[in-house]
């Protein structure tokens, strides 16, 4: 047996998994929560067993590395990683309302991999990545980017449990018209050239961030533009994911690809930022569905969780736990990284885009713990500040190596 | 009087600061501008060459940039500013709140006063069967259980408890805060007194001296006010910044060890090292040692790192083989030879003459034939040569030798000649660093490690009891608080009055 069939396995029971919590939220059976929280841990005891027999398979072909060195192998662990602290949330609040958002993110990350195309082989390192510090930065960095996945997902249910109500249809008409707005802009400015796309995709998260600086600011009072805020966040996450799926389906299918080429020059050619018209129009029609949906269906998912997920002050506490775990790993994910540049280099830090970001989060996350130390605050605003943080974990994460470009050259595509 | 006045204006402009500086709203506020503008530095490529600018942006756009210091974003001075803020910012709302906090931390056990018991956010009321220094045994071993640590003090008729533990938890974000004050204050001294440079050095070379980066701060602003000396050589004839290291540094050799494909390697370097020698001021050997990335060489605080390799363009090496009997296990006997020209070699009585060479040679999968390669920049990624054996003056043989090969080279009489070097026409490119504030970073580091978990993971919990002796059994009143984590402290306090009324 090898490790790639045993990995295939594990994908399967992270499906099996997923639809199991799902069954069990919509048919309230005791019995299919312990399938659904046993066939996760066979997934886990299956993707473990896996990464020590690829870590054994690379020794036998005289390459002798950790399995943690390029974007396949981080992808599965920061898989691994979710799906363990998740157990260990399940276990600890004895609850398992959680799994039905958690294992989505863990099948959905393994399946990209097939998707996309992420090459498995198992490549020799470079020079300057052998050495005994990978394998502290990369596994404590991901297990702290696994506690902030959980506290993410933790603080949307808790800001979906959170809304009294959805607020008046001209809230979704304000998102749609803002959808229908972007649109074209977006196009025209594709159409202007590359710079002009980093520029819009640029202004897109920084109008995010603006609106999100505002709700805080607020103190997250008005429920409705909380919701509608929410309803935004997942309809573009939602979105751009299966986008960039697309697209990478679609390059590797009709192999336009050009040696030399990154996919970061590609990306949404095949959908928002297609040359054809017709392209554009269905992708942000599909986006306009999806945002109705989300944010039309929200509230019936809401009561449906309601019965299930725990009271919101242990939510709020169980954020909290997950960031005050994160936040020291990564801190030590940092701190690993420049203890490890400063023996192969001679400089703790360089400012290098990655390392930048990874200090961006860093900020994101301290501010929300000082929010919480000092100024007291809790529950909706805290978990909004949750939800930007996990934003800046992933831009850190796929981002930088995607769109930006610097030292951590692992995380290439191609 | 006038004198006085003025003190108070000092006075309340500086308490007006001071007061600035210790809000933590400021803190989240200076977080916020920190990790904004962080964006841009990481969108727009730094320290890029100008036309590389110019390729990317119009040049308004340029000279937008260029006035903005968007280009070395995170050295401008307005940069510093913002971290210069935050660190006023840190460094004072630590001072305004550590000495309460020490205060708290030290303050001894005191029994609960009549309204503290009334106001404790969790409370409970058991009733023990026996008397009360039953109830009161019971307490202790409880609280024991938890490791509190407690105070017993008896008055009128009642019995109290005050007990604490986690009371260092306090220190856990001063500890934090420092960290990061002493990793900037170690960042400070490593560019005030610290260096960066490199060194390109070619095998069999010596330099007194490495070409400079970032010279060391200090010297500069020394040099600009014309006190001291600057210990930076500006040598127009270089063009580059360079410094005396003070002993003398040799490259005695460099390889290059290439991922292997079916015994022919790929090209792709897995390891390069360099022999480097250092030589004191009477050219001593001091010591040596082979340095490869991840481990580095440090000699009188100047650390070499590893960093690249290349060919010296039309540099002509010398070629080292090494010639042994078949039969015998000995280490045989090593010749040095320039290309083009031939030496004899006295254990076989034979000559060896150099007729061709390669920096890339590779055995043809089918015919087996060695073929000559140019590589790029003529990368010496498995060097070739070409001989002609001869006895006297009578050619033998000629055959084909390569440093790593996938069969055996054809040798039909009585000996093996195999390549051990080419040797004298790479250079090994070193990264050289002195900073002297690196200690206080990575003590800094380890800070920050421990801070954040103490901080998070401890906190200071209290519990006092109150005993008060009844009918045939004592009514205890358990009540408790903490600082943080107050869920996990609930379930704590439940579980030690579950474990007082058992």
């Amino acid at each position: 047996m090898e490790s790639s069939q045993l990995f295939t396995f594990a994908t399967v029971a992270y499906l099996a998994a997923m639809v199991a919590y799902i069954s069990y939220l919509a048919f309230r059976s005791e019995g299919i929560g312990k399938a659904a929280s046993f066939i996760t841990y066979a997934g886990l005891a299956l993707q473990t067993v896996a990464l020590a027999m690829r870590w054994i398979e690379s020794y036998q072909m005289g390459i002798g590395r950790v399995p943690l060195s390029n974007l396949y192998e981080s992808l599965v662990f920061f898989t691994w990683s979710t799906v363990l602290i998740y157990i260990i949330v399940e276990w600890k609040y004895k609850t398992r309302a959680f799994g039905a958002f958690v294992l989505p993110v863990a099948f959905l990350s393994l399946a990209f991999i097939n998707f996309a195309g992420i090459s498995t082989d198992i490549s020799p390192l470079v020079p300057a990545l052998k050495s005994n510090w990978l394998f502290y930065h990369v596994l404590i960095s991901f297990l702290g980017y696994a506690a902030f996945g959980v506290a993410f997902a933790v603080s949307m249910i808790f800001l979906l449990i959170d809304m009294e109500d959805r607020g008046p249809v001209r809230n979704a008409g304000f998102g749609l018209a803002a959808i229908a707005v972007l649109a074209p802009i977006g196009y025209a400015m594709a159409s202007a050239g590359e710079r002009m796309k980093m520029v819009f995709w640029m202004g897109l998260g920084v109008l995010i961030l603006v609106w999100f600086l505002y709700l805080v600011m607020r103190g997250a009072q008005n429920k409705p533009q909380v919701y509608l805020f929410w309803a935004f966040c997942v309809t573009l996450a939602v979105g751009l994911m299966v986008a960039m799926g697309i697209d990478i389906v679609y390059l590797n299918l009709t192999h336009s690809l050009q040696p030399g080429d990154s996919m970061k020059q590609h990306l949404f050619e095949s959908s928002f930022l297609s040359k054809s018209v017709f392209n554009v129009l269905v992708s942000w029609a599909l986006i306009v569905g999806l945002f109705w949906l989300v944010w039309a269906k929200g509230m019936a998912l809401k009561k449906l969780l309601a019965q299930y997920v725990p009271k919101q002050e242990i939510m709020d506490d169980v954020t909290y736990r997950m960031i005050a775990i994160g936040w020291p790993l990564l801190t030590g994910g940092i701190i690993t990284g420049a203890v490890w540049a400063n023996s192969a280099w001679g400089t703790y830090w360089s400012w290098d885009p990655k390392e930048t970001w990874s200090l961006i989060t860093w900020f994101v996350y301290a501010i929300y713990l000082h929010a919480r130390y000092v100024r007291g605050w809790k529950g909706t605003q805290m978990a909004v500040i949750s939800a930007v943080g996990f934003l800046a974990v992933i831009f850190t994460y796929l981002g930088v190596n995607l769109v930006l470009s610097g030292l951590h050259s692992y995380g290439g595509m191609n | 009087m006038e004198n006085q006045n003025q003190q108070g204006v000092v006075e309340i402009v500086s308490e007006k600061i001071w007061k600035f500086f210790s809000s933590v709203k400021l803190a989240v506020v200076l977080l916020i501008i920190l990790a904004v503008v962080s964006v841009i530095g990481t969108v727009i490529q730094q320290n890029q060459a100008p036309e590389d600018y110019l390729r990317e942006y119009s040049p308004a756009t340029v000279q937008l940039f260029e006035t903005l210091g968007f280009f070395d974003l995170y050295h401008t001075w307005w940069f510093v500013l913002i971290l210069l803020l935050f660190t006023a910012n840190l460094t004072i709302c630590t001072l305004e709140r550590f000495p309460t906090a020490w205060k708290v931390m030290r303050a001894p056990l005191k029994p609960l006063e009549e309204a503290g018991y009334k106001a404790a956010p969790f409370k409970q009321e058991i009733s023990i069967k026996g008397g009360a220094e039953k109830a009161e045994a019971a307490v202790l071993k409880a609280l024991q259980g938890k490791r509190y640590s407690s105070l017993v003090a008896k008055e009128q008729g009642a019995t109290h408890l005050a007990s604490q533990k986690g009371a260092y938890s306090r220190m856990g974000v001063y500890i934090t805060h420092v960290s990061i004050l002493m990793i900037f204050i170690g960042a400070l001294i490593g560019s005030f007194f610290g260096f960066k440079g490199f060194l390109n050095l070619p095998e069999n070379q010596v330099t007194s001296v490495v070409y400079l980066r970032n010279e060391p701060l200090w010297d500069k602003i020394m040099a600009g006010f014309g006190i001291g000396n600057s210990s930076v050589i500006y040598d127009p004839q270089v063009g580059v910044p360079s410094m005396p290291l003070g002993f003398y540094l040799r490259c005695d050799d460099f390889e290059v060890d290439y991922y292997q494909n079916a015994g022919r390697p790929t090209g792709m370097p897995s390891e390069y090292w360099s022999k480097l020698s250092v030589f004191d001021q009477q050219q001593q050997k001091v010591l040596d040692k082979r340095i490869r990335v991840n481990d580095p060489l440090t000699f009188h605080g100047i650390t070499f790192y590893q960093s690249s390799y290349g060919t010296i363009p039309n540099a002509v090496g010398k070629i080292i083989l090494n010639v042994r009997l078949k039969q015998s296990q000995g280490p045989g006997e090593t010749v040095v030879v320039d290309p083009g020209s031939s030496v004899y070699v006295k254990s076989i009585d034979r000559t060896i003459r150099v007729t061709g060479f390669a920096p890339f040679g590779m055995r043809d999968q089918r015919t087996g034939m060695v073929q000559f390669y140019q590589s790029q920049n003529e990368e010496l990624i498995n060097p070739t040569v070409d001989l002609e054996i001869l006895r006297g003056k009578t050619p033998v043989f000629r055959t084909q030798v390569m440093k790593v090969d996938s069969a055996e080279p054809m040798m039909p009489e009585n000996y093996i000649i195999s390549f051990v070097d080419y040797w004298g026409a790479r250079y090994t490119g070193l990264q050289v660093t002195k900073d002297p504030g690196v200690w206080i970073v990575y003590t800094g580091f380890i800070l920050l490690c421990v801070g954040p978990v103490i901080a998070f993971f401890g906190s200071h919990r209290k519990v006092w009891v109150r005993i008060q002796e009844g009918k045939g059994q004592a009514a205890v009143l358990v009540v408790g608080s903490s600082n943080r984590n107050r869920l996990a402290f609930e379930r704590e306090f439940n579980s030690i009055a579950e474990e007082i009324a058992r």
